[in-house]
């Protein structure tokens, strides 16, 4: 016989011995059957199999280096977040189906055939806790692109109805509006009216030709809407015969991110079709990350051809500028650090432009500790923002990337990539942080010299 | 019948002083691992030992054993305990011949049966008894005649002990070695091409001692003399493991007196006491004088490969067939390849 | 026909089709892949020099990952330096690669190999007990790992124990030896061992494509 301590709530769920039960949720889309779902996830990993990716998973040395890389792993320490466990069946079913040894694979049945169970404990290993940063890609000793597998991984996925809910909506609601976030040529044309009355700046519109191509994301449209104007402050001072056009602005590709390569062609044609109606000669890309990858990087191999025109991120673009002349800006008397966009840096290959822009901004620049092509990730990236339910692993990884601002010092930390800026913003409610991230390119609009805006 | 004399006598009757003699014992008791308070009852029996009646065949050989034995420059102990032994039958020593000789056999046989040793030099060839024969008598059939009431028989040489250079590669006699014949019989081998004398006189005197046959290793050899290999007791071991070797016969390595390995020395697997016994009344032995070891006293030293051809060298065939496990590796990966891209296509036909 | 004749011969000639059969295979049914072409503009010209720099730069580790990653890093240079030393700067291992190639190099003296021998030992011990303890390696390990470790591991501590000898005979020892190589042949092409040829295509492939978009490789 036992009497209750009124002063004390009794509390029957708490938790107790630090247990915690998992909180599993594994999301499909579709309706297919296990064995549907096995081989549609198999086989879209495999069918673009070639030479790099196969030397990749029969070279893996299972030395774990990697996991030293990776935030998720660092911040947990859960080995499951060991960036190439992450590819674990993947890599499994590459050695029994196309890998030289195959026939043995299966003869000997030494490869187990991968079951439904793991793929869907595998969904939130390849959407919630990897952002596709490929830091994992510079650690690894034998060179292996963990990154680029995760990506591939992701297409069987997608085909297998596989992959986190949020992400799917998103994803198809760019496929079927042409922005994931729901922005129509019409509303895109409305937001451009109010920031060029706003900004009192001009604006071209569907121009039949132009050189210049500028495209923005859905992020910065929505969210964002100012760098609209900064955009074309800085293409109006640097001369350029430019436009946006309705029919190709959107630059996010959540075709790429959620892993569906159809999806992934058709937004990227929708901007490649429109720079070559207009005959540009040079395509813009807004302040997005994955937009570089997938149109700088992908986009002629969803062309089929060589695109006749550049492809430039906005802070190429920038940095191109502002070393020929083209424009010419303030000197910014703050300090300010720099969070290179995965995408963009390390993946890209960009990681010079950006630094270029800040030397002629001519502020106090401060590198974070092995800033540039070996950044920690927002966190953020490869669709993970966009996935409600990785928020509380999210959040915990962004104390890496705190750390590494605050150990700079600088009044002001700017990016050029409107996710990286998205996720930052989440994580800074979240943490009530007092960095706030701003934008390369809006600092370069707000300080252009005098008689170019 | 008269009294046979004793081996003591015998070697007093040829001069043998005291000291000589029991020097002699106590180089057996060492060379045998004995302590030293077994040197006056070697050299006791020795002294008492009736000469025990000994038969000595010669088949497929070179009489390189028996000229080792007998061609010292000077007389050794080793010659003349040899000499006190009751050698009764040896057609290469013996002033008898045919018939007569023959006959000393069977008598030999005869008086000691049960208690004689036949020493054997030379492989006996299976594949045509006619390939030689002694007396009209074929290897093989003398051979089990006379051991059929032995005491024990010793291998002499490595023709008689693994089959030698007539059992080499191709073997076109089909030589093979007293063991591969006699099996109920203790069978001792001392190989060596040819053996040291020391050693064969060593194992007759332990029988003469102590009426028992020495310890022997896996290939029957007595384990006082093949116990260690030549590289183990070689004194220019120590080159070998400074890496100090001589790369021809006539560098300045082979003139310091380095290491032979390179030159292809079989010391390391070679069990023989050569390092340590000596040839030619202790003067020298093969490495000693430049040459690398060929490990005659080995199981087919003939056919280990070249003499001057280092121990780890592989040995690979011509590489016609290395290609063609290339070519195989080529068709494999080819197979796999296509195999794996038609998967790949179908499924990306079918989505 | 002895051990040691056995294992000098069949057993090494046999190894050494398997180890040149199945190294092609797995090489070729790699390399003959389907290829698609890179259609992008590229920002540098990338071609067999990116390759190489890369298989030369993924040797060492890049500065933010030195201290996470410095224990078995160096763990696995020790081990990959000694079984170098080991393989092939023992003078009779130079006499074997001789007795094929036709020409030789300087070695080093035994003592010198004894040390590189035992070091590598006990690197890839240290290595197997990192494998066994840390719980990302448990994870990802599999077979192919303790098996491929053990492998490497024998031929050096069969040919240590040579000169230790342990009562056992030379010639059973170096039969032994020489074994243990065989089954280090026979396995290489087939297991994780093969990253002796597969690190010039990872590491090859992936500087080119980095080198390519000119990421950081």
């Amino acid at each position: 016989m036992t009497t209750v301590d009124g002063r004390h709530k009794l509390d029957r769920e708490a938790e107790r011995l630090a247990y915690k039960p998992p909180e599993v949720r594994h999301d499909k889309q579709g309706d297919m059957d296990s064995n549907e779902r096995i081989d549609k996830a198999m086989w879209n990993f495999l069918k673009n199999f070639n030479t790099q990716t196969a030397s990749y998973l029969d070279g893996c040395l299972h030395c774990g280096m990697c996991a030293d890389a990776c935030h998720f792993h660092v911040r947990t320490d859960d080995p499951q977040y060991t960036p190439i466990w992450k590819i674990e069946l993947f890599k499994r079913t590459y050695k029994r189906n196309v890998g030289p040894f195959a026939f043995f694979y299966r003869l000997l049945g030494l490869k187990r055939k991968v079951t439904i169970e793991d793929l869907e404990e595998w969904q939130h290993l390849i959407y919630d806790s990897c952002t596709v940063c490929g830091r994992c890609s510079l650690v690894c000793p034998m060179g292996i692109d963990i990154a680029g597998l995760v990506s591939m991984a992701r297409h069987g996925m997608f085909k297998a109805g596989l992959i986190p809910h949020e992400l799917h909506e998103v994803a198809k609601r760019a496929a079927e509006t042409g922005s994931p976030l729901g922005i129509t040529p019409d509303k895109f044309e409305d937001r451009v009216d109010w920031m060029a009355d706003e900004h009192d700046v001009e604006i071209p519109m569907d121009v039949d030709k132009a050189d210049v191509l500028a495209v923005m994301s859905s992020i910065e449209i929505q969210k964002y809407p100012q760098s609209i104007a900064a955009t074309a402050k800085i293409l109006n001072a640097a001369g350029e015969s430019w436009t946006f056009r309705t029919d190709g602005f959107e630059a996010t590709n959540f075709g790429l991110l959620s892993g569906n390569p159809e999806w992934q062609k058709t937004a990227s044609m929708k901007l490649i079709d429109a720079a070559v109606k207009i005959g540009a000669k040079t395509l813009v890309l807004p302040e997005c990350g994955h937009a570089y990858m997938a149109l700088r990087w992908m986009g002629a191999n969803m062309y089929g051809k060589p695109l006749p025109f550049k492809v430039l991120h906005i802070s190429e673009y920038l940095a191109d500028a502002l070393n020929t002349g083209k424009i010419t800006v303030k000197k910014v008397d703050k300090s300010v650090t720099y969070h290179d966009p995965c995408q963009v840096s390390r993946r890209g290959g960009a990681t010079q432009a950006a630094r270029d822009v800040i030397r002629h901004l001519g502020v106090d620049f401060r590198e974070m500790e092995y800033g540039g092509d070996y950044n920690w990730c927002c966190g953020g990236g490869g669709g993970v923002v966009t996935i409600t339910r990785a928020d509380p692993l999210r959040h915990r990884v962004f104390k890496l990337k705190m750390d590494q601002v605050e150990s700079t010092e600088a009044d002001e930390l700017l990016s050029s990539c409107a996710n990286c800026r998205q996720s930052f913003d989440d994580c800074q409610e979240h943490f009530g942080w007092d960095y706030t991230m701003g934008s390369l390119m809006e600092m370069v609009a707000e300080n252009l010299e005098e008689g170019q805006s | 019948m008269k009294k046979t004399p004793t081996v003591g006598e015998i070697l007093q009757a040829k001069g043998v002083s005291r000291r000589g003699f029991l020097k002699y014992c106590a180089t057996t008791a060492s060379i045998l691992a004995l302590p030293p308070s077994m040197i006056p009852r070697i050299a006791e029996a020795i002294e008492n030992a009736r000469r025990p009646s000994v038969i000595w065949l010669s088949f497929q050989e070179c009489t390189g054993c028996t000229e080792s034995l007998t061609r010292s420059a000077s007389p050794t102990v080793e010659g003349l305990i040899f000499d006190a032994i009751s050698l009764d039958y040896h057609h290469t020593l013996q002033a008898a011949a045919g018939d007569q000789a023959e006959a000393a056999r069977h008598a030999a046989m005869e008086e000691n049966d049960g208690s004689y040793l036949v020493l054997v030099d030379g492989s006996i060839p299976l594949a045509n008894p006619g390939y030689s024969t002694i007396a009209g008598i074929s290897n093989v059939d003398m051979l089990k005649e006379t051991v059929a009431g032995a005491a024990a028989v010793v291998s002499i040489g490595s023709c008689a002990a693994f089959g030698g250079i007539p059992g080499a590669d191709p073997n076109p006699t089909g030589a093979v070695s007293v063991m591969d014949i006699v099996t109920d019989k203790p069978v001792v081998n001392v190989p060596g091409c040819p053996p040291i004398p020391m050693v064969m006189t060593a194992v007759l005197t332990q029988f003469l001692t102590f009426g028992t046959l020495p310890d022997l290793d896996k290939h029957g050899r007595p384990m006082a003399f093949y116990g260690k290999t030549i590289h183990d007791r070689c004194y220019r071991r120590p080159f070998y493991e400074q890496g100090r070797f001589a790369e021809t016969f006539d560098d300045e390595g082979a003139k310091a007196g380095w290491c032979l390995y390179k030159l292809g020395c079989k010391g390391p697997i070679t069990y023989n006491a050569c390092a340590t016994t000596k040839w030619n009344s202790g003067t020298s032995f093969p490495i000693e004088s430049g040459h690398p070891c060929l490990g005659c006293s080995e199981p087919n030293f003939w056919d280990k490969g070249g003499f001057y051809e280092p121990l780890s060298t592989g040995k690979f065939d011509s590489g016609e067939r290395l290609a063609g496990a290339a070519a195989a590796g080529v068709a494999l990966g080819v197979a796999a390849a296509a195999a794996g891209r038609r998967k790949q296509s179908k499924f990306a036909k079918e989505g | 026909m002895d051990l040691l004749e056995f294992a000098r011969g069949p057993a090494l000639q046999w190894a050494a089709y398997i180890l040149v059969a199945g190294s092609i295979w797995r090489i070729v049914g790699i390399l003959l892949l389907k290829e698609k072409s890179d259609f992008s503009e590229p920002r540098k010209r990338a071609g067999l020099g990116s390759a190489l720099k890369v298989v030369y730069t993924r040797s060492f580790t890049a500065p933010p990952f030195a201290k996470a990653t410095m224990y078995p890093k160096m763990m696995a240079y020790v081990q990959h330096v000694g079984l170098f030393a080991v393989v092939f700067l023992f003078v009779p291992h130079i006499m074997f690669f001789k007795g094929f190639l036709g020409f030789e190099w300087p070695g080093l003296p035994n003592s010198v190999i004894y040390v590189f021998g035992v070091a590598a030992v006990v690197a890839s011990l240290a290595l197997l007990i990192r494998r066994v303890t840390s719980p990302v390696l448990r994870l990802i390990s599999n077979f192919d790992d303790y098996f491929s470790g053990f492998v490497a591991i024998l031929p050096i501590a069969t040919g240590l124990l040579i000169p230790v000898r342990l009562g056992i005979r030379y010639e059973d020892l170096l039969a032994i030896h020489i074994l243990s190589v065989v089954l280090f042949m026979i396995w290489l092409p087939f297991g994780k061992l093969g990253h002796v040829f597969l690190v010039f295509i990872t590491r090859g492939t992936t500087g080119i494509a980095f080198e390519r978009r000119g990421a950081k490789t």
